[in-house]
């Protein structure tokens, strides 16, 4: 019986890394890598059974992606200056306050795609970058620096809108993206795909992305190998707030318009998904893979409970839950990977 | 190990890394348990040294004020000395401040601290902040004077100034009736400020004299036991060969002034005492420290490095003492921490050659005989010496120009201590010219071509084979100039 199961295992482990481990280790380490996956699985499977007429059906699966997208590149957007060492909480009001301006270019100013696309990346890419010298160079801690311009910003998108969201004169060939499907498949998931490969790309097949995980795991060495902690550290705001940046606008396709309070509904299901993401695929450590099965298990879960008729509420409590498990799960396997156990 | 204190003196305790200063303050301080059989007597009680504990010090009026002491520097002065003490309290909970306050003054006049109650003890100077800990030990123990004030290295972080001040107050404090043991290797200091001496030498007690009528080589004998003498510095640390580092009058810091050369291929060691400058001077010239003056020439070429980039891509590279805080990746791979320096080079046709990488990983885990289930292992899980290995590697597959080693085997096992000496030879034969700190001498005399002594901050001698073994170069480093 246990053969079996280790058998089966070994199959996906590679070859090396078998190396010098017992069958129960590999087993083990599946059960890291592939744990939330099989949950996930698992989670579909049971939702599907008790709501084979709501929650199993290609519409509702089809909203689910469709409207995930956006958290997802946010999500990714976390990660980078995560593996550096350093919180970002001003994702969600970045993400605010880039999908207003991009809303305000189009109806108030009647600014073309060309313009008010990039702006809106532009901007996400200035706010890391004012962030990032704040934490690089005047080595203010970054969770109450970005908390400040988180502050800050909402205050400010609140007093350009007065509170009320921006819903003329977005071009309809942005809404249609947002809302359309390719292929039977939301357009959003396309444009997740591709910040999901450049993420990818960068993080594990450039050498900007290994300093960055050098730069995270001991900042002090890193500068002793050579590696200009601080401007990576600044780079990696900046590529994450340009990343934030193209959600927002993202967001105004889908959603058709510029909210101003959207802000809030973004920051703690991120950091959810990227602390849990860190504890799959590759267990320890921030990585693509990982963060966007987080979302969508998050996200099927809350999906299937609110479908079962549970209240709103259910939603923030699974998703605070889900980051303290997902903190300190992660927490004591990147500890034991440092040998600190 | 016999150790006999009287009141009101000072008494210097004096010996060579490992000699056993720190195990015996640690059994006074109850942290370690002596072996059964000691006694240990204070003001004619008797103890059972094996048995004797943290509270036992406290109570009979043993305090321990290390080398950087334990305040709290945001805070206050008076609220410094009230921490671990209690604070004067005017109901159940309330702090009388005023109380506080007046009995804080009443210290600051007593010890002789340069402070106001209300001043942050971030803003003192170092010797007041020492003294702002000894009174905080001492306080409660008003007229008596019957408990012992250890001082551990007091000086060690203070410029020379402040050094003066310090041992003129603690000299009235012994002069009012206050015991103290004076722990310090800066045998000048010892001479100046000290009644007695006691020499510890492999853990036993090798003698107690008066200081009165020692010198510093007499006190050097004592430490050392065997007589020495006292030889001029000899050499003016040249090289015979073409050189590939000078160094001229590098100053900052710990430096005062420091002038050699390196030779293609040589292994020269730089052996000095704590606080001597050695490692400071490997730092400023890999660029992580930056020097306050001096000149240094790379294969006769002005060098100037800003930042260790700079350094690196001159080909001088450096290995901190402290592995685990300032070379190792820990949670990271094997792979990962072997190529992190120059991880770059794998970045081909805009995309990282993992399998290139991995290869070449691969024939440095085979050469430098690193023991590792597979590259993709966390550091953290290879034992002490294969994670030196690691690190050392780094720089080792590639040729280097200048190999800077702080502690290359600090806390490594025999064979691979061995087996990486042999690879430190091989870059010398290589070419690279290697400039080695160690605490251990026996190590420099093992791997060095020859030796520099570092005494506060200058080259006060360099040491060839046949002369070169670690007895000699102890004599050196302890000889500051002093009567």
């Amino acid at each position: 019986m246990t053969e079996a199961v280790t058998s089966t295992v070994e199959k996906v482990e590679a070859p090396a890394q078998r190396k010098g481990l017992t069958a129960r280790g590999v087993a083990f380490v599946a059960l890291q890598r592939y744990g939330l996956l099989v949950l996930f699985v698992l989670t579909i499977a049971v939702f599907s059974a008790l709501l084979p007429d709501s929650f199993a059906t290609v519409l509702n699966f089809r909203n689910i992606a469709g409207n995930q997208a956006v958290l997802a590149i946010v999500s990714l957007a976390a990660i980078i200056p995560l593996i550096c060492g350093h919180f970002d909480l001003s994702i969600g009001a970045v993400l605010g306050l880039t999908s207003v301006a991009t809303a305000a270019l189009f109806s108030k100013y009647a600014a073309p795609m060309w313009v008010a696309v990039p702006a809106g990346v532009a901007i996400g890419a200035l706010i890391g970058l004012f962030n990032g010298l704040l934490i690089a160079r005047l080595h203010v801690n970054a969770l109450i620096t970005t908390l400040g311009t988180a502050t800050v910003l909402t205050g400010l998108v609140t007093l350009y809108t007065d509170g009320q969201s921006i819903l003329t004169g977005i071009p309809a060939l942005l809404t249609d993206l947002g809302s359309g499907t390719w292929l039977g498949i939301p357009c959003t998931l396309y444009f997740l795909g591709l910040v999901a490969l450049f993420t990818w790309y960068l993080l594990e097949h450039t050498p900007f992305g290994r300093y960055l995980h050098a730069v995270g795991s001991n900042p002090i060495a890193a500068r002793l190998v050579g590696l200009k902690v601080d401007r990576l550290v600044i780079q990696s705001f900046v590529v994450s707030g340009a990343l934030v940046g193209f959600g927002g606008v993202l967001q105004v396709a889908r959603q058709g318009s510029g909210n101003p309070q959207v802000g809030v509904f973004f920051l703690m299901p991120a950091l959810s998904a990227a602390f849990l993401g860190a504890t799959s695929i590759q267990p320890g450590r921030f990585n693509v893979p990982g963060t966007i099965l987080a979302v969508f298990f998050l996200a099927t879960s809350v999906s299937g409970l609110s479908l079962l008729g549970v209240d709103n509420w259910v939603e923030a409590i699974f998703n605070g839950t889900a980051l303290v498990i997902a903190v300190a799960l992660s927490t004591v396997l990147s500890r034991r990977q440092a040998g600190q156990s | 190990m016999t150790l006999e204190l009287k009141r009101g003196e000072i008494h210097a305790l004096v010996g060579n890394n490992g000699s056993g200063k720190s195990t015996l303050i640690k059994i006074l301080a109850g942290v370690y348990a002596a072996d059964p059989g000691g006694t240990i007597e204070i003001g004619g009680q008797r103890f059972d040294a094996s048995r004797f504990t943290p509270e036992h010090a406290q109570k009979q009026g043993l305090h321990f004020v290390h080398q950087i002491p334990a305040l709290f520097p945001m805070l206050s002065v008076a609220e410094n000395m009230a921490i671990g003490r209690g604070f004067e309290l005017a109901g159940p909970q309330r702090i009388d401040w005023k109380k506080q306050k007046e009995r804080a003054q009443a210290l600051i006049q007593r010890f002789h601290i340069h402070a106001t109650p209300d001043a942050p003890v971030m803003f003192l100077e170092p010797a007041d902040r020492t003294l702002v800990a000894i009174a905080r030990a001492l306080q409660d123990q008003e007229h008596e004077h019957h408990g012992v004030l250890f001082l551990a290295d007091p000086t060690a972080a203070l410029p020379g100034p402040e050094v003066e001040r310090l041992l003129a107050t603690l000299r009235r404090y012994a002069s009012a009736g206050q015991t103290i043991v004076y722990v310090s290797h800066r045998l000048d200091e010892v001479l100046r400020a000290t009644d007695r001496v006691s020499a510890l030498r492999d853990g036993r007690h090798a003698g107690t004299v008066d200081t009165k009528g020692l010198d510093e080589t007499k006190l050097i004998e004592l430490i050392l036991g065997q007589s020495v003498e006292r030889a001029a510095a000899s050499g003016a640390a040249h090289t015979e060969r073409e050189p590939v580092l000078s160094v001229r009058n590098l100053r900052g810091g710990s430096m005062s002034s420091i002038s050699f050369e390196l030779g293609r291929g040589e292994i020269v060691g730089l052996a000095g005492l704590l606080g001597s400058g050695t490692s400071q001077i490997l730092r400023t010239l890999f660029g992580a420290e930056p020097p306050v003056g001096g000149e240094v020439l790379l294969e006769g070429k002005p060098f100037a490095p800003l930042h260790p980039a700079d350094a690196i891509a001159a080909r001088v590279a450096y290995l901190p003492p402290d592995r685990t805080l300032e070379a190792s990746f820990s949670a990271l791979s094997v792979r990962t921490n072997l190529s992190a320096t120059d991880v770059g080079r794998y970045f081909q046709g805009l995309r990282l050659r993992h399998d290139r990488e991995r290869n070449e990983v691969l024939d440095a885990v085979k050469s430098f005989q690193i023991r590792t289930a597979t590259d993709e292992q966390p550091l953290s899980t290879l034992s002490g010496g294969n994670q030196q290995k690691v690190v050392l590697a780094r720089w080792l597959r590639d040729r280097q120009k200048v190999l800077l080693l702080d502690e290359p085997t600090q806390g490594v096992a025999a064979h691979a201590r061995r087996e990486i000496h042999g690879f430190l030879r091989e870059a010398a034969r290589a070419g690279t010219g290697l400039l080695v700190v160690s605490s251990d001498f026996e190590e420099l005399v093992e791997l060095c071509d020859r030796v520099l002594v570092v005494v506060e901050g200058r080259i006060a001698g360099e040491v060839r084979p046949p002369e070169l073994d670690s007895h000699r170069l102890t004599e050196l480093a302890h000889f500051t100039g002093a009567a």
